[in-house]
């Protein structure tokens, strides 16, 4: 009777194993950068959680910030009005948020869907990247076009131009 | 009259440029912010020496042109012209590798002026002022 009651558990329980996909340490020597034809620069604080698996992406969660007060784009003047409530308010805005809800590959590489929060807007955004195994881990990029006027980020028209885009170099270790 | 001013031009630029790197000396060791990459001693003695070359050519040119009033037209200008470059720095954009480009200016904005501080300060000893 034991026997079979620890049979059923068993087999009950593998039945709700849940495949979970690999954790990734983000490493230092990450580049999160964004450009446009008017302004450019970096954003030097970037932490989060990543999970992936290159055998089975469905499985992937990306789960990531950014400071929004680390940005640099190389002038101080300038940094300081991307820090200001015209652009990034970051004293009531200090992180960009992005939550995955979806991984899946493509032809070439992976997409990840999920929700980008930045300015206190939240918008569905997939962002296509790849995967390259390094000897230490791993290095995800990825690159993907906003429209800084659907997070209110500026005004609309105005100095700098409305596409802006992000480039993503993310090195991870295991 | 241009060998005087050439000659007082290439002093007043070189003692700019050394007060230049004791300021930045000083400015590093007061807020540790490097940008040796970007303002280098070469730049800083080159642009330097270059304020005090172009000063010379100036100063001859405006005497020669304006003769009595030439004087007073050409250190106005190069007050004017030393502020106007003050555009330069502010504007700047650094390598995104350096951490504090709001602390760029501060060391570079007083530079500005060391050529126009060196050439006011040394002209009498090159061009004594005639005794009325």
């Amino acid at each position: 009777m034991k026997t079979i009651i620890a049979a059923v558990l068993i087999l009950t329980g593998s039945a709700f194993t849940f495949i979970t996909a690999q954790p990734w340490a983000i490493a230092d020597s990450y580049n999160i950068a964004f450009s446009s034809d008017d302004a450019g620069g970096i954003f030097k604080d970037f932490k989060g959680n990543i999970a992936f698996d290159e055998q089975n992406p469905a499985t992937a969660k990306f789960d990531v910030t950014v400071g929004t007060a680390s940005i640099n784009t190389g002038n101080g003047l300038q940094n300081k009005h991307a820090k200001s409530d015209e652009w990034f308010d970051v004293a009531k805005y200090p992180t960009i948020h992005f939550v995955s809800q979806k991984v899946a590959k493509t032809a070439t590489s992976y997409q990840v869907t999920g929700d980008l929060e930045i300015h206190g807007v939240k918008k569905t955004t997939t962002i296509p990247f790849t995967f390259k195994r390094t000897a230490t881990g791993g290095v995800f990029t990825g690159n993907f076009t906003v429209n800084r006027n659907d997070f209110n980020l500026g005004k609309p028209g105005g100095d700098v131009s409305e596409q802006i885009k992000i480039d993503l170099s993310v090195p991870v270790t295991k | 009259m241009f060998k005087k001013a050439l000659v007082l031009g290439v002093v007043s630029g070189v003692l700019a440029g050394i007060a230049g790197l004791l300021y930045a000396r000083l400015y590093f060791k007061i807020n540790e912010a490097d940008f040796s990459k970007v303002a280098s001693t070469i730049r800083i003695l080159s642009s330097s020496l270059f304020g005090g070359v172009l000063a010379a050519i100036g100063y001859t040119a405006f005497l020669k042109l304006l003769k009595g009033k030439g004087e007073i037209v050409f250190n106005l200008l190069f007050t004017i012209v030393s502020f106007a470059s003050l555009l330069l720095p502010i504007g700047f954009k650094l390598p995104l590798t350096i951490e504090t480009p709001e602390l760029f200016p501060g060391m570079v904005i007083p530079m500005h002026f060391f050529p126009a501080l060196g050439w006011y300060t040394l002209k009498p000893l090159f061009m004594p002022p005639t005794p009325q």
